[in-house]
């Protein structure tokens, strides 16, 4: 797409980014009960009735995927996840989870860090369907 | 004999190994959150004459009717079955095992004292009715898509880990299949039903009253003082 | 953000009384970000109405769909199928978001169920203070980042006036003057010297409706200018 597109993963980068928020972040994911309550919250969820929608999905498969492989994701995965986050996801921070996750956060940062790689959510994906 | 030698440990030791695992879980994950959040500055909020004229404060007929629409378009509102099973199946948790007839008796023996307990007849029916809940839960996650997109095999075993001490005491009180095997499947299942509440998802028993009183957000329940 | 607020609910029910079919359209930009506008909301005030309506034993059909963002075309576009199954349309959305869809289905009516107030920051949840005019003549370099046009009743560019009492606004005691802010931010930081001079008097020119195109993307748009000539 653009040159930045072949620039290599700086995992350090990422790490460092990780790091600061890591007790946050992974208490989060840990506690996820997995119980698509947070589903119906979602405008998106509720216009498309697709399980990429649903929250907890955009936050596990984008910021849980990279605190698992501890920040050495590879390209192809960032692009993989970047539908979900931007497109999938406008940000407005309005998803309901009964057990009190936080989950625009970790959609937030997963977004910081694929922007840090090179991996933007290009208008008009920068916020929901084109 | 083998056996009894496993029985001794698992109702002694390894009990007591179970309960302050499941305390000092607690206890950790408390601190560790105490540790992850931090006070917000109180705020004072003196609105000016403008603001009380224009956005003045509604009736509590309003406010009133304002709950029950919130209530409506609440979980409860909306998934009947869903919130009202959830809600069922996570009292039952507690109050089954505390209860129960013949966990108080064993309490009488060791210690000498006990709690209220329901009848028999009543722990077998509410038995019943956990595992019929647990049942639903588990077709929920393989029936329904957006359910089923989030779950894994991490997911399962925590719902066995969960259901395995109610199956188990389910078949020691009818005494099927060998009532020696079962009882200790019974008591491990239990102990490592404690333990796994501090290791995995099932720490949302304490989370969940900690993130949703103390964290302000749109859906706190208290006045929600501390943030991230 | 622009921070609105939902109207009382006759004010929705006089506009929408005499129609059978209502869409109320959500948006999920910055009315859904201050809880005015969003998913949640529509279905609140679905709910209110349908209540509402039935103790007058009318019975209208009023549905819900939230969309991304109500000020862009793009976004407004999943509604053209839908909105004939509609004789009147609720909005959600600010002002702005309102009159697009206005001038997007011409032939609907359409309603704003939400007051735009201001542009403003979420202080915490729930709570919205204004911060910006929109004037078009930033002067936050010079004021230390505080706006005398938002944060002074007098908008004075060559404050404070003589009815600042002890810091606060001869307005009302709650408001703190502006000017004297200003002065003390600068004091601190040791630029006092940039409000010594005097501001000329401001060009009202947000005075008239506002539009402009960004320098770079002006070549993809044919262009009037005032006195009329295209190019």
């Amino acid at each position: 797409m653009t040159e930045t597109t072949f620039r290599p993963i700086d995992v350090k980068k990422i790490q460092k980014m990780l790091t600061p928020k890591k007790g946050k972040m992974k208490a989060l994911l840990s506690f996820c009960a997995h119980c698509g309550l947070c589903a119906e919250s979602c405008f998106l969820y509720r216009n498309h009735l697709d399980p990429k929608y649903v929250p907890a999905y955009k936050a596990i498969n984008s910021l849980g995927k990279i605190y698992k492989k501890k920040g050495r994701v590879d390209r192809n995965q960032l692009e993989e996840m970047k539908e979900l986050i931007f497109k999938n996801c406008v940000l407005c921070g309005r998803c309901y989870c009964p057990l009190g996750i936080d989950i625009p956060s970790m959609i937030s940062l997963a977004r910081t860090i694929c922007r840090s790689q090179g991996v933007y959510g290009v208008f008009p994906y920068s916020a929901g369907e084109p | 004999m083998g056996e009894t030698h496993l029985y001794y440990f698992i109702r002694g030791p390894l009990l007591w190994i179970a309960f302050f695992v499941f305390a000092g879980g607690i206890v950790f994950r408390t601190v560790q959150f105490f540790k992850l959040t931090r006070k917000k500055d109180p705020l004072i909020y003196s609105p000016t004459k403008n603001h009380k004229e224009r956005y003045g404060k509604s009736s509590v007929q309003e406010r009133k009717m304002q709950f029950a629409i919130s209530l409506k378009n609440s979980i409860l509102g909306q998934h009947q079955a869903v919130a009202i099973f959830t809600s069922l199946f996570h009292i039952l948790i507690f109050i089954l095992p505390i209860f129960l007839l013949a966990h108080n008796l064993l309490l009488y023996e060791s210690w000498n004292f006990s709690l209220w307990s329901f009848s028999e007849s009543t722990g077998d029916t509410l038995t019943i009715l956990f595992l019929f809940l647990a049942g639903f839960f588990f077709f929920r996650r393989v029936a329904v898509a957006k359910v089923r997109a989030l779950s894994r095999a991490s997911d399962f075993f925590v719902w066995l880990i969960t259901v395995t001490p109610f199956l188990t005491g389910f078949i020691c009180y009818r005494q099927w299949f060998d009532y020696h095997t079962a009882l200790i499947m019974h008591i491990l299942s239990g102990e490592l039903m404690l333990i796994a509440i501090t290791f995995t998802k099932l720490g949302h028993m304490v989370f969940f009253f900690l993130a949703r009183f103390f964290i302000g957000s749109e859906f706190s329940l208290g006045r929600g003082t501390r943030t991230w | 953000m622009i921070i609105a607020k939902i109207k009382p609910l006759e004010e929705v029910k006089a506009m929408i009384k005499d129609f059978k079919r209502i869409l109320n359209v959500g948006c999920a930009g910055c009315t859904a970000v201050c809880l005015a506008g969003g998913q949640k909301e529509v279905d609140t005030l679905n709910t209110k109405l349908a209540l509402s309506f039935k103790e007058e034993h009318t019975s209208p059909l009023i549905e819900g769909y939230t969309i991304e963002r109500q000020c862009e075309s793009q976004f407004l576009a999943v509604l053209d199928s839908m909105v004939e199954d509609y004789d009147a349309l609720l909005s959600m959305a600010c002002g702005a978001g309102i009159q697009f869809l206005a001038e997007r289905f011409p032939d609907m009516k359409v309603f704003p169920a939400v007051n735009t107030t201001f542009v403003g920051v979420n202080r915490d949840i729930g709570w919205y203070e204004e911060r910006c005019q929109c004037c078009g003549e930033c002067v936050l370099g010079i004021t230390g980042g505080i706006c005398p046009v938002t944060m002074c009743a007098k908008v004075l560019f060559n404050g404070p006036c003589g009815g600042s009492q002890d810091g606060h606004c001869e307005v009302d005691k709650n408001i703190p003057c502006a000017w004297v802010n200003i002065y003390k931010r600068l004091k601190a930081q040791g630029r006092l010297e940039q409000i010594l001079n005097v501001f000329p008097a401001r060009d009202w020119k947000n005075q008239t409706q506002g539009t402009f195109v960004l320098e770079e993307y002006q070549g993809r748009y044919s262009y009037k200018d005032k006195e009329g000539s295209q190019t």
